[in-house]
Protein backbone atom coordinates (compact mmCIF):
# COMPACT_ATOMS: atom_id res chain seq x y z
CA UNK A 1 0.00 0.00 0.00
CA UNK A 2 1.26 3.24 -0.88
CA UNK A 3 0.04 6.31 1.59
CA UNK A 4 0.78 9.43 -0.89
CA UNK A 5 -2.88 11.21 -1.32
CA UNK A 6 -2.15 13.51 -4.20
CA UNK A 7 -0.42 11.16 -6.29
CA UNK A 8 -3.77 8.41 -5.80
CA UNK A 9 -5.98 11.51 -6.46
CA UNK A 10 -4.19 12.42 -9.50
CA UNK A 11 -4.28 8.58 -10.23
CA UNK A 12 -8.21 7.87 -10.39
CA UNK A 13 -8.90 11.65 -11.11
CA UNK A 14 -9.62 11.55 -14.98
CA UNK A 15 -11.44 8.28 -14.79
CA UNK A 16 -14.14 9.64 -11.50
CA UNK A 17 -13.95 13.24 -13.14
CA UNK A 18 -14.84 11.63 -16.99
CA UNK A 19 -17.53 9.05 -15.53
CA UNK A 20 -18.92 12.16 -13.49
CA UNK A 21 -19.32 14.60 -16.26
CA UNK A 22 -20.14 11.98 -18.92
CA UNK A 23 -22.55 9.68 -17.22
CA UNK A 24 -23.54 10.33 -14.12
CA UNK A 25 -24.40 14.89 -14.18
CA UNK A 26 -26.47 14.35 -17.73
CA UNK A 27 -28.19 11.38 -16.01
CA UNK A 28 -28.98 13.00 -12.84
CA UNK A 29 -29.92 15.99 -14.85
CA UNK A 30 -32.42 13.85 -17.01
CA UNK A 31 -33.59 12.26 -13.97
CA UNK A 32 -34.70 16.05 -12.21
CA UNK A 33 -36.73 16.33 -14.79
CA UNK A 34 -39.41 14.28 -13.83
CA UNK A 35 -40.24 15.99 -10.55
CA UNK A 36 -39.73 19.91 -12.08
CA UNK A 37 -43.30 21.75 -12.09
CA UNK A 38 -44.57 25.11 -12.97
CA UNK A 39 -43.98 25.58 -9.73
CA UNK A 40 -41.57 23.89 -7.80
CA UNK A 41 -40.55 20.42 -7.24
CA UNK A 42 -43.85 18.45 -7.68
CA UNK A 43 -44.50 14.12 -8.65
CA UNK A 44 -47.67 14.96 -10.56
CA UNK A 45 -45.45 13.85 -13.71
CA UNK A 46 -45.41 10.28 -11.54
CA UNK A 47 -48.79 10.45 -11.60
CA UNK A 48 -49.87 11.18 -14.95
CA UNK A 49 -47.82 8.94 -16.07
CA UNK A 50 -49.26 5.95 -13.78
CA UNK A 51 -53.10 7.33 -14.40
CA UNK A 52 -52.96 6.26 -18.69
CA UNK A 53 -53.74 2.75 -18.78
CA UNK A 54 -51.06 1.50 -21.35
CA UNK A 55 -48.52 3.35 -19.34
CA UNK A 56 -49.85 0.85 -16.73
CA UNK A 57 -49.96 -2.12 -19.08
CA UNK A 58 -46.57 -1.63 -20.31
CA UNK A 59 -45.67 -1.23 -17.27
CA UNK A 60 -46.69 -4.28 -15.17
CA UNK A 61 -46.12 -6.74 -18.81
CA UNK A 62 -42.23 -5.31 -17.85
CA UNK A 63 -42.43 -6.41 -14.73
CA UNK A 64 -44.14 -9.83 -15.60
CA UNK A 65 -42.23 -10.80 -18.48
CA UNK A 66 -38.79 -9.90 -17.05
CA UNK A 67 -40.11 -12.64 -13.79
CA UNK A 68 -41.45 -15.21 -16.13
CA UNK A 69 -37.84 -15.15 -17.80
CA UNK A 70 -36.15 -15.31 -14.88
CA UNK A 71 -38.31 -18.12 -13.64
CA UNK A 72 -37.94 -20.37 -16.63
CA UNK A 73 -34.37 -19.54 -17.19
CA UNK A 74 -33.79 -20.87 -13.89
CA UNK A 75 -35.61 -23.75 -14.31
CA UNK A 76 -33.79 -24.87 -17.95
CA UNK A 77 -30.05 -23.36 -15.75
CA UNK A 78 -30.67 -26.11 -13.03
CA UNK A 79 -30.92 -28.90 -15.46
CA UNK A 80 -28.29 -28.23 -17.90
CA UNK A 81 -26.22 -27.18 -14.44
CA UNK A 82 -26.72 -30.55 -13.67
CA UNK A 83 -26.05 -31.90 -16.73
CA UNK A 84 -22.52 -30.06 -17.14
CA UNK A 85 -21.49 -30.23 -13.83
CA UNK A 86 -21.39 -34.39 -14.19
CA UNK A 87 -19.30 -34.27 -17.40
CA UNK A 88 -15.76 -35.34 -17.56
CA UNK A 89 -13.56 -31.83 -17.70
CA UNK A 90 -12.69 -31.83 -21.30
CA UNK A 91 -16.35 -32.47 -21.82
CA UNK A 92 -17.13 -29.79 -19.55
CA UNK A 93 -14.80 -27.30 -20.50
CA UNK A 94 -16.49 -27.47 -24.26
CA UNK A 95 -19.81 -27.52 -22.73
CA UNK A 96 -19.43 -24.10 -21.19
CA UNK A 97 -17.33 -22.40 -24.62
CA UNK A 98 -20.85 -23.42 -26.41
CA UNK A 99 -22.98 -22.00 -23.67
CA UNK A 100 -20.91 -18.56 -23.25
CA UNK A 101 -20.24 -18.30 -27.13
CA UNK A 102 -23.89 -16.62 -27.62
CA UNK A 103 -23.01 -13.53 -25.44
CA UNK A 104 -20.08 -12.55 -27.73
CA UNK A 105 -22.43 -12.42 -30.71
CA UNK A 106 -24.63 -9.68 -31.54
CA UNK A 107 -27.64 -9.45 -29.76
CA UNK A 108 -29.02 -7.88 -33.38
CA UNK A 109 -28.19 -11.35 -35.10
CA UNK A 110 -29.16 -13.04 -32.28
CA UNK A 111 -32.96 -11.45 -31.95
CA UNK A 112 -33.38 -11.41 -36.17
CA UNK A 113 -33.25 -15.10 -36.28
CA UNK A 114 -36.65 -15.57 -34.45
CA UNK A 115 -37.81 -13.59 -37.24
CA UNK A 116 -37.05 -16.44 -39.73
CA UNK A 117 -38.23 -19.31 -37.19
CA UNK A 118 -41.13 -17.17 -36.27
CA UNK A 119 -42.33 -14.99 -38.77
CA UNK A 120 -45.71 -16.00 -41.30
CA UNK A 121 -43.38 -18.15 -43.67
CA UNK A 122 -40.88 -19.13 -41.12
CA UNK A 123 -40.15 -22.88 -40.16
CA UNK A 124 -42.56 -23.17 -36.97
CA UNK A 125 -46.12 -22.40 -39.51
CA UNK A 126 -44.49 -23.96 -42.27
CA UNK A 127 -44.46 -27.48 -39.84
CA UNK A 128 -47.67 -26.39 -38.30
CA UNK A 129 -49.17 -26.28 -42.12
CA UNK A 130 -47.86 -29.01 -43.16
CA UNK A 131 -48.88 -31.31 -40.36
CA UNK A 132 -52.36 -30.21 -40.59
CA UNK A 133 -52.35 -28.86 -37.25
CA UNK A 134 -53.35 -25.46 -38.74
CA UNK A 135 -55.09 -24.31 -42.07
CA UNK A 136 -52.93 -20.74 -42.17
CA UNK A 137 -50.26 -19.18 -40.45
CA UNK A 138 -50.36 -18.15 -36.97
CA UNK A 139 -49.09 -14.71 -35.83
CA UNK A 140 -46.24 -15.40 -33.59
CA UNK A 141 -44.29 -12.42 -33.96
CA UNK A 142 -45.32 -9.19 -32.54
CA UNK A 143 -46.84 -11.07 -29.77
CA UNK A 144 -45.86 -11.55 -25.73
CA UNK A 145 -44.47 -15.57 -26.79
CA UNK A 146 -42.31 -14.30 -29.53
CA UNK A 147 -40.39 -11.44 -27.04
CA UNK A 148 -40.46 -14.47 -23.78
CA UNK A 149 -38.76 -16.28 -26.49
CA UNK A 150 -36.16 -14.19 -27.01
CA UNK A 151 -35.45 -12.55 -23.92
CA UNK A 152 -35.00 -16.27 -22.74
CA UNK A 153 -32.60 -16.93 -25.63
CA UNK A 154 -30.81 -13.78 -24.83
CA UNK A 155 -30.42 -14.30 -21.04
CA UNK A 156 -29.99 -18.01 -20.57
CA UNK A 157 -26.31 -17.94 -20.77
CA UNK A 158 -25.82 -15.65 -17.59
CA UNK A 159 -28.57 -18.34 -15.72
CA UNK A 160 -26.38 -21.16 -16.28
CA UNK A 161 -22.74 -20.08 -15.57
CA UNK A 162 -24.00 -18.90 -12.68
CA UNK A 163 -25.67 -22.33 -11.62
CA UNK A 164 -22.62 -24.45 -13.00
CA UNK A 165 -19.86 -22.23 -11.03
CA UNK A 166 -22.32 -22.90 -7.67
CA UNK A 167 -22.53 -26.30 -8.31
CA UNK A 168 -19.34 -26.96 -8.64
CA UNK A 169 -18.48 -25.54 -5.19
CA UNK A 170 -21.27 -27.60 -3.36
CA UNK A 171 -19.15 -30.13 -1.27
CA UNK A 172 -19.18 -32.92 -3.38
CA UNK A 173 -20.59 -35.71 -1.11
CA UNK A 174 -23.86 -33.51 0.53
CA UNK A 175 -25.84 -35.31 -2.25
CA UNK A 176 -24.92 -38.64 -1.70
CA UNK A 177 -24.88 -38.03 2.13
CA UNK A 178 -28.38 -36.80 1.37
CA UNK A 179 -29.76 -39.95 -0.72
CA UNK A 180 -27.86 -42.81 1.75
CA UNK A 181 -29.95 -40.97 4.63
CA UNK A 182 -33.17 -41.70 2.64
CA UNK A 183 -33.95 -38.23 0.82
CA UNK A 184 -36.05 -38.10 -2.73
CA UNK A 185 -35.14 -36.22 -5.32
CA UNK A 186 -37.34 -33.28 -4.68
CA UNK A 187 -36.04 -33.34 -1.06
CA UNK A 188 -32.34 -33.07 -2.18
CA UNK A 189 -32.97 -30.33 -4.58
CA UNK A 190 -35.31 -28.43 -1.76
CA UNK A 191 -33.47 -29.02 1.23
CA UNK A 192 -29.52 -29.64 -0.11
CA UNK A 193 -28.85 -28.23 -3.17
CA UNK A 194 -30.91 -25.23 -3.67
CA UNK A 195 -29.26 -23.75 0.00
CA UNK A 196 -26.04 -24.41 -1.06
CA UNK A 197 -26.66 -22.86 -4.33
CA UNK A 198 -28.43 -19.48 -3.23
CA UNK A 199 -25.50 -17.57 -4.24
CA UNK A 200 -25.31 -18.47 -7.62
CA UNK A 201 -29.06 -18.84 -8.27
CA UNK A 202 -28.81 -14.89 -6.96
CA UNK A 203 -26.32 -13.51 -9.09
CA UNK A 204 -28.26 -15.13 -12.10
CA UNK A 205 -31.17 -14.11 -11.10
CA UNK A 206 -30.29 -10.73 -10.64
CA UNK A 207 -28.61 -10.71 -14.12
CA UNK A 208 -31.00 -11.98 -16.39
CA UNK A 209 -34.30 -10.02 -14.55
CA UNK A 210 -32.79 -6.65 -15.07
CA UNK A 211 -31.46 -7.93 -18.23
CA UNK A 212 -34.59 -8.55 -19.38
CA UNK A 213 -36.33 -5.57 -18.13
CA UNK A 214 -33.71 -3.27 -19.48
CA UNK A 215 -33.77 -5.10 -22.84
CA UNK A 216 -34.18 -3.00 -26.04
CA UNK A 217 -33.86 -4.87 -29.06
CA UNK A 218 -35.27 -7.98 -28.12
CA UNK A 219 -39.26 -5.93 -27.84
CA UNK A 220 -38.06 -3.95 -30.74
CA UNK A 221 -37.54 -6.24 -33.40
CA UNK A 222 -39.78 -9.10 -31.66
CA UNK A 223 -42.64 -6.81 -30.12
CA UNK A 224 -43.09 -4.45 -32.38
CA UNK A 225 -45.34 -1.13 -31.51
CA UNK A 226 -47.74 -4.05 -30.18
CA UNK A 227 -45.65 -5.80 -27.15
CA UNK A 228 -44.05 -1.94 -25.87
CA UNK A 229 -41.92 -2.65 -22.70
CA UNK A 230 -40.35 0.26 -20.47
CA UNK A 231 -37.42 0.58 -22.99
CA UNK A 232 -39.32 0.73 -26.22
CA UNK A 233 -42.10 2.73 -24.44
CA UNK A 234 -39.32 5.29 -23.31
CA UNK A 235 -38.03 5.69 -27.18
CA UNK A 236 -41.46 5.92 -28.63
CA UNK A 237 -42.61 9.04 -26.00
CA UNK A 238 -39.17 10.91 -27.24
CA UNK A 239 -39.52 10.37 -31.34
CA UNK A 240 -42.97 10.02 -31.54
CA UNK A 241 -43.95 12.41 -29.13
CA UNK A 242 -40.87 14.60 -27.96
CA UNK A 243 -42.40 13.94 -24.53
CA UNK A 244 -39.13 14.51 -21.93
CA UNK A 245 -40.64 14.28 -18.93
CA UNK A 246 -42.00 10.65 -19.61
CA UNK A 247 -39.19 9.76 -20.51
CA UNK A 248 -37.41 11.15 -17.15
CA UNK A 249 -39.82 8.99 -15.65
CA UNK A 250 -39.63 5.99 -17.72
CA UNK A 251 -35.95 6.22 -16.75
CA UNK A 252 -36.31 6.60 -12.79
CA UNK A 253 -38.40 3.78 -12.73
CA UNK A 254 -35.90 1.39 -15.00
CA UNK A 255 -33.39 2.54 -12.39
CA UNK A 256 -34.76 2.06 -9.16
CA UNK A 257 -35.98 -1.00 -10.42
CA UNK A 258 -32.65 -2.42 -11.29
CA UNK A 259 -31.28 -1.23 -7.76
CA UNK A 260 -33.85 -2.60 -6.05
CA UNK A 261 -33.83 -6.18 -7.81
CA UNK A 262 -30.14 -6.17 -6.67
CA UNK A 263 -30.66 -5.51 -3.17
CA UNK A 264 -33.83 -7.50 -2.48
CA UNK A 265 -32.10 -10.45 -4.09
CA UNK A 266 -28.82 -9.86 -2.07
CA UNK A 267 -31.25 -9.38 0.82
CA UNK A 268 -32.53 -12.82 0.13
CA UNK A 269 -29.61 -14.62 -0.25
CA UNK A 270 -28.02 -13.74 2.89
CA UNK A 271 -31.08 -13.82 5.12
CA UNK A 272 -30.71 -17.43 3.89
CA UNK A 273 -27.56 -18.02 4.56
CA UNK A 274 -28.13 -16.82 8.43
CA UNK A 275 -29.64 -19.51 9.04
CA UNK B 1 -30.10 -40.34 -12.71
CA UNK B 2 -31.34 -41.90 -16.07
CA UNK B 3 -28.64 -41.83 -18.62
CA UNK B 4 -30.41 -39.97 -21.05
CA UNK B 5 -30.42 -37.30 -18.70
CA UNK B 6 -27.77 -35.23 -20.11
CA UNK B 7 -27.70 -35.79 -23.51
CA UNK B 8 -30.87 -35.04 -23.55
CA UNK B 9 -30.96 -31.85 -21.60
CA UNK B 10 -27.98 -30.53 -23.27
CA UNK B 11 -29.09 -31.03 -26.70
CA UNK B 12 -32.14 -29.47 -26.50
CA UNK B 13 -30.59 -26.29 -24.84
CA UNK B 14 -27.99 -25.95 -27.41
CA UNK B 15 -30.72 -26.56 -30.38
CA UNK B 16 -32.34 -23.72 -28.08
CA UNK B 17 -29.15 -21.37 -27.60
CA UNK B 18 -27.25 -22.35 -30.93
CA UNK B 19 -29.75 -22.94 -32.93
CA UNK B 20 -30.73 -19.97 -34.81
CA UNK B 21 -27.34 -19.25 -35.52
CA UNK B 22 -27.53 -22.06 -38.05
CA UNK B 23 -30.78 -21.34 -39.55
CA UNK B 24 -29.67 -17.90 -40.35
CA UNK B 25 -26.26 -18.87 -41.96
CA UNK B 26 -28.59 -20.89 -44.10
CA UNK B 27 -31.24 -17.95 -44.39
CA UNK B 28 -28.53 -15.83 -45.67
CA UNK B 29 -27.27 -18.63 -48.63
CA UNK B 30 -30.86 -17.82 -49.98
CA UNK B 31 -31.09 -16.90 -54.00
CA UNK B 32 -34.48 -16.18 -53.39
CA UNK B 33 -35.39 -12.95 -52.87
CA UNK B 34 -37.34 -12.99 -49.47
CA UNK B 35 -35.99 -13.98 -46.06
CA UNK B 36 -36.99 -18.23 -45.75
CA UNK B 37 -35.98 -21.38 -44.15
CA UNK B 38 -34.90 -23.77 -45.78
CA UNK B 39 -33.64 -21.36 -48.44
CA UNK B 40 -34.19 -21.40 -51.93
CA UNK B 41 -31.67 -22.31 -53.88
CA UNK B 42 -28.36 -21.56 -52.63
CA UNK B 43 -25.92 -18.36 -53.67
CA UNK B 44 -23.56 -16.02 -52.28
CA UNK B 45 -25.80 -13.40 -54.06
CA UNK B 46 -26.72 -11.63 -50.39
CA UNK B 47 -23.14 -11.90 -48.70
CA UNK B 48 -22.08 -9.63 -51.77
CA UNK B 49 -25.01 -7.56 -51.11
CA UNK B 50 -23.63 -6.81 -47.77
CA UNK B 51 -20.29 -5.90 -48.74
CA UNK B 52 -21.96 -3.17 -51.46
CA UNK B 53 -24.71 -1.34 -49.27
CA UNK B 54 -22.94 2.27 -48.85
CA UNK B 55 -24.64 2.21 -44.98
CA UNK B 56 -23.26 -0.87 -43.93
CA UNK B 57 -19.85 0.07 -45.42
CA UNK B 58 -20.04 3.46 -43.58
CA UNK B 59 -21.27 2.43 -40.55
CA UNK B 60 -18.89 -0.66 -40.35
CA UNK B 61 -16.77 1.88 -40.01
CA UNK B 62 -18.21 4.31 -37.37
CA UNK B 63 -18.74 1.40 -35.07
CA UNK B 64 -14.87 -0.07 -35.45
CA UNK B 65 -13.76 3.43 -34.47
CA UNK B 66 -15.79 3.68 -31.58
CA UNK B 67 -15.29 -0.02 -30.34
CA UNK B 68 -11.07 0.98 -30.89
CA UNK B 69 -11.09 3.75 -30.08
CA UNK B 70 -13.32 4.17 -27.06
CA UNK B 71 -11.79 1.54 -25.37
CA UNK B 72 -8.41 2.49 -26.13
CA UNK B 73 -9.61 5.69 -24.26
CA UNK B 74 -11.58 3.86 -21.32
CA UNK B 75 -8.00 1.57 -20.84
CA UNK B 76 -6.37 5.37 -20.78
CA UNK B 77 -8.46 6.48 -18.17
CA UNK B 78 -9.25 3.05 -16.31
CA UNK B 79 -5.76 1.78 -16.15
CA UNK B 80 -4.28 4.19 -14.03
CA UNK B 81 -7.90 4.33 -11.92
CA UNK B 82 -7.08 0.30 -11.46
CA UNK B 83 -3.75 0.87 -10.34
CA UNK B 84 -4.45 3.82 -7.35
CA UNK B 85 -7.80 1.69 -6.45
CA UNK B 86 -5.54 -1.39 -5.67
CA UNK B 87 -1.79 -0.20 -4.51
CA UNK B 88 -3.10 3.04 -2.47
CA UNK B 89 -5.07 4.15 0.22
CA UNK B 90 -7.40 6.34 -2.38
CA UNK B 91 -9.94 8.99 -0.03
CA UNK B 92 -13.65 8.25 -1.08
CA UNK B 93 -11.92 5.42 -3.48
CA UNK B 94 -15.73 3.33 -2.40
CA UNK B 95 -17.49 6.64 -4.06
CA UNK B 96 -15.14 6.44 -6.56
CA UNK B 97 -15.57 2.98 -7.35
CA UNK B 98 -18.67 3.43 -7.79
CA UNK B 99 -19.25 6.21 -9.80
CA UNK B 100 -16.84 4.51 -12.32
CA UNK B 101 -18.43 1.30 -12.60
CA UNK B 102 -22.03 2.67 -12.42
CA UNK B 103 -22.46 2.83 -16.16
CA UNK B 104 -22.71 -1.04 -16.34
CA UNK B 105 -26.30 -0.78 -14.16
CA UNK B 106 -27.61 2.29 -15.83
CA UNK B 107 -29.52 1.62 -18.66
CA UNK B 108 -27.76 2.51 -21.84
CA UNK B 109 -30.96 4.06 -23.39
CA UNK B 110 -30.72 6.48 -20.65
CA UNK B 111 -27.27 7.67 -21.11
CA UNK B 112 -27.75 8.20 -24.69
CA UNK B 113 -30.78 10.26 -24.15
CA UNK B 114 -29.19 12.19 -21.24
CA UNK B 115 -25.88 13.01 -23.52
CA UNK B 116 -28.69 14.31 -26.72
CA UNK B 117 -30.37 15.88 -24.70
CA UNK B 118 -27.84 18.03 -22.49
CA UNK B 119 -24.63 17.81 -24.64
CA UNK B 120 -25.30 17.41 -28.22
CA UNK B 121 -28.14 19.81 -28.73
CA UNK B 122 -27.38 22.92 -26.39
CA UNK B 123 -23.80 23.17 -27.01
CA UNK B 124 -23.65 21.71 -30.34
CA UNK B 125 -21.71 19.29 -29.59
CA UNK B 126 -21.13 16.66 -32.74
CA UNK B 127 -22.66 13.69 -32.79
CA UNK B 128 -20.01 11.30 -33.07
CA UNK B 129 -17.83 12.81 -30.18
CA UNK B 130 -20.85 12.29 -28.21
CA UNK B 131 -20.81 8.79 -29.37
CA UNK B 132 -16.95 8.45 -28.34
CA UNK B 133 -17.73 9.31 -24.84
CA UNK B 134 -20.97 7.59 -24.69
CA UNK B 135 -18.93 4.31 -25.36
CA UNK B 136 -16.21 5.27 -23.45
CA UNK B 137 -18.09 6.00 -20.68
CA UNK B 138 -19.80 2.11 -21.27
CA UNK B 139 -16.41 0.17 -21.78
CA UNK B 140 -14.52 1.93 -18.93
CA UNK B 141 -15.98 -0.32 -15.99
CA UNK B 142 -15.12 -3.06 -17.58
CA UNK B 143 -11.58 -1.61 -17.87
CA UNK B 144 -11.06 -0.86 -14.49
CA UNK B 145 -12.61 -4.41 -13.41
CA UNK B 146 -10.60 -6.50 -15.92
CA UNK B 147 -7.66 -4.68 -15.03
CA UNK B 148 -8.16 -4.55 -11.11
CA UNK B 149 -8.60 -8.45 -11.30
CA UNK B 150 -5.21 -8.99 -12.73
CA UNK B 151 -3.84 -5.95 -10.23
CA UNK B 152 -5.10 -7.91 -7.69
CA UNK B 153 -3.44 -11.81 -8.36
CA UNK B 154 -0.21 -9.63 -8.53
CA UNK B 155 1.75 -9.48 -5.12
CA UNK B 156 2.28 -5.48 -4.46
CA UNK B 157 5.63 -5.83 -3.17
CA UNK B 158 7.33 -6.75 -6.28
CA UNK B 159 7.04 -2.80 -7.30
CA UNK B 160 8.15 -1.96 -4.03
CA UNK B 161 11.05 -3.81 -4.12
CA UNK B 162 11.85 -2.36 -7.63
CA UNK B 163 11.55 1.33 -5.75
CA UNK B 164 13.45 0.36 -3.27
CA UNK B 165 16.01 -0.95 -5.87
CA UNK B 166 16.41 2.53 -7.07
CA UNK B 167 13.52 2.81 -9.65
CA UNK B 168 11.24 5.71 -10.18
CA UNK B 169 7.26 5.21 -9.40
CA UNK B 170 6.58 5.63 -12.78
CA UNK B 171 9.71 3.97 -13.84
CA UNK B 172 8.54 0.22 -11.85
CA UNK B 173 5.11 0.88 -13.26
CA UNK B 174 5.92 0.72 -16.88
CA UNK B 175 8.87 -1.86 -16.51
CA UNK B 176 7.74 -4.09 -13.68
CA UNK B 177 3.78 -3.69 -13.50
CA UNK B 178 2.49 -2.97 -17.15
CA UNK B 179 4.60 -7.05 -18.34
CA UNK B 180 2.73 -8.76 -15.87
CA UNK B 181 -0.61 -7.55 -16.16
CA UNK B 182 -0.52 -7.55 -20.34
CA UNK B 183 -2.82 -10.17 -20.49
CA UNK B 184 -5.35 -8.49 -18.16
CA UNK B 185 -5.68 -5.39 -20.42
CA UNK B 186 -5.47 -7.56 -23.78
CA UNK B 187 -8.61 -9.40 -22.34
CA UNK B 188 -10.06 -5.72 -21.16
CA UNK B 189 -9.62 -4.99 -24.73
CA UNK B 190 -11.51 -7.29 -26.55
CA UNK B 191 -14.23 -7.32 -23.69
CA UNK B 192 -14.73 -3.40 -24.54
CA UNK B 193 -14.39 -3.77 -28.14
CA UNK B 194 -17.13 -6.37 -28.50
CA UNK B 195 -19.29 -4.84 -25.62
CA UNK B 196 -18.98 -1.41 -27.86
CA UNK B 197 -19.37 -2.75 -31.04
CA UNK B 198 -22.61 -4.79 -30.28
CA UNK B 199 -24.06 -1.79 -28.18
CA UNK B 200 -28.03 -0.59 -29.05
CA UNK B 201 -29.16 1.26 -26.08
CA UNK B 202 -26.59 3.75 -25.74
CA UNK B 203 -26.28 4.58 -29.84
CA UNK B 204 -29.74 4.54 -30.06
CA UNK B 205 -30.64 8.21 -29.65
CA UNK B 206 -27.13 9.10 -30.34
CA UNK B 207 -27.58 8.90 -34.74
CA UNK B 208 -27.81 11.91 -37.09
CA UNK B 209 -27.47 12.32 -40.24
CA UNK B 210 -24.79 9.58 -41.80
CA UNK B 211 -23.67 8.81 -38.39
CA UNK B 212 -25.02 5.58 -37.14
CA UNK B 213 -23.24 2.70 -35.75
CA UNK B 214 -23.45 -0.66 -37.55
CA UNK B 215 -26.80 -2.17 -34.95
CA UNK B 216 -28.17 0.73 -35.51
CA UNK B 217 -28.31 0.66 -39.27
CA UNK B 218 -29.15 -3.15 -39.36
CA UNK B 219 -32.20 -2.07 -37.22
CA UNK B 220 -33.37 0.52 -39.79
CA UNK B 221 -32.62 -1.54 -42.68
CA UNK B 222 -35.04 -4.22 -40.97
CA UNK B 223 -37.58 -2.31 -40.79
CA UNK B 224 -38.05 -1.21 -44.79
CA UNK B 225 -36.59 -4.24 -46.49
CA UNK B 226 -37.31 -8.25 -46.17
CA UNK B 227 -34.60 -9.53 -48.01
CA UNK B 228 -31.81 -11.59 -46.75
CA UNK B 229 -29.22 -9.17 -46.52
CA UNK B 230 -29.50 -8.43 -42.73
CA UNK B 231 -29.77 -12.46 -42.19
CA UNK B 232 -25.89 -12.86 -44.39
CA UNK B 233 -24.86 -9.53 -42.22
CA UNK B 234 -25.43 -10.88 -38.89
CA UNK B 235 -23.95 -13.85 -39.97
CA UNK B 236 -20.43 -12.34 -40.69
CA UNK B 237 -20.54 -10.59 -37.76
CA UNK B 238 -21.01 -13.84 -35.55
CA UNK B 239 -18.27 -15.61 -37.63
CA UNK B 240 -16.10 -12.26 -36.75
CA UNK B 241 -17.44 -12.28 -32.78
CA UNK B 242 -16.43 -15.90 -32.89
CA UNK B 243 -12.99 -15.54 -35.23
CA UNK B 244 -11.79 -12.85 -32.44
CA UNK B 245 -13.28 -14.78 -28.93
CA UNK B 246 -11.34 -18.27 -30.87
CA UNK B 247 -7.83 -15.91 -31.05
CA UNK B 248 -8.24 -14.68 -28.04
CA UNK B 249 -8.79 -17.96 -26.46
CA UNK B 250 -6.06 -19.58 -28.15
CA UNK B 251 -3.24 -17.28 -27.14
CA UNK B 252 -4.82 -15.78 -23.76
CA UNK B 253 -6.60 -18.27 -22.10
CA UNK B 254 -9.15 -15.13 -22.47
CA UNK B 255 -11.89 -16.84 -20.07
CA UNK B 256 -9.44 -16.89 -16.92
CA UNK B 257 -9.75 -13.31 -17.09
CA UNK B 258 -13.89 -12.46 -17.61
Amino acid sequence: MFQNRAEAFALVLPAAVFAGVTFLVPVVVLLSEGFRGADGWTIQAYIDFFSHPLNRTVFVRTLKLAAMVTAVAAVIGYAAAFAIVNLPPKGKGRMIGLVVLPLMISPVARTYAWIVILGRTGIVNQALTSIGLSDEPIRFLFTETAVFIGLLQLFLPLMIISLVSALENMPRDAVPAARVLGANWFQVFWKVILPLTREGLVIGGTLVFTGSMTAYITPAILGGSKVLMLETLLYQRVTVANDFVAASVIALILIVMAFAANLLLKRLATARNKR
Amino acid sequence: MSRLYTPTILGLVLLFLIGPFVIIIAASLSAGETLAFPPDGLSLRWVIKVFEVESFRTSFGISMFLAIGGTLAALVLGIPAAYALARYKVPFGETIRTVVSAPIIVPGIIVGLALLRYLVVPFQFGILPALFLAHTALILPYAVRVVSASLNNLRGDIEEAAVLLGSSRTGAFFRVVMPNIRGGILAAFILGFVTSFNQVPVSLFLSGPGVRTLPIDMLAYMEITYDPSVAALSALLAFMSLGIVFLAERFLGFSRYV
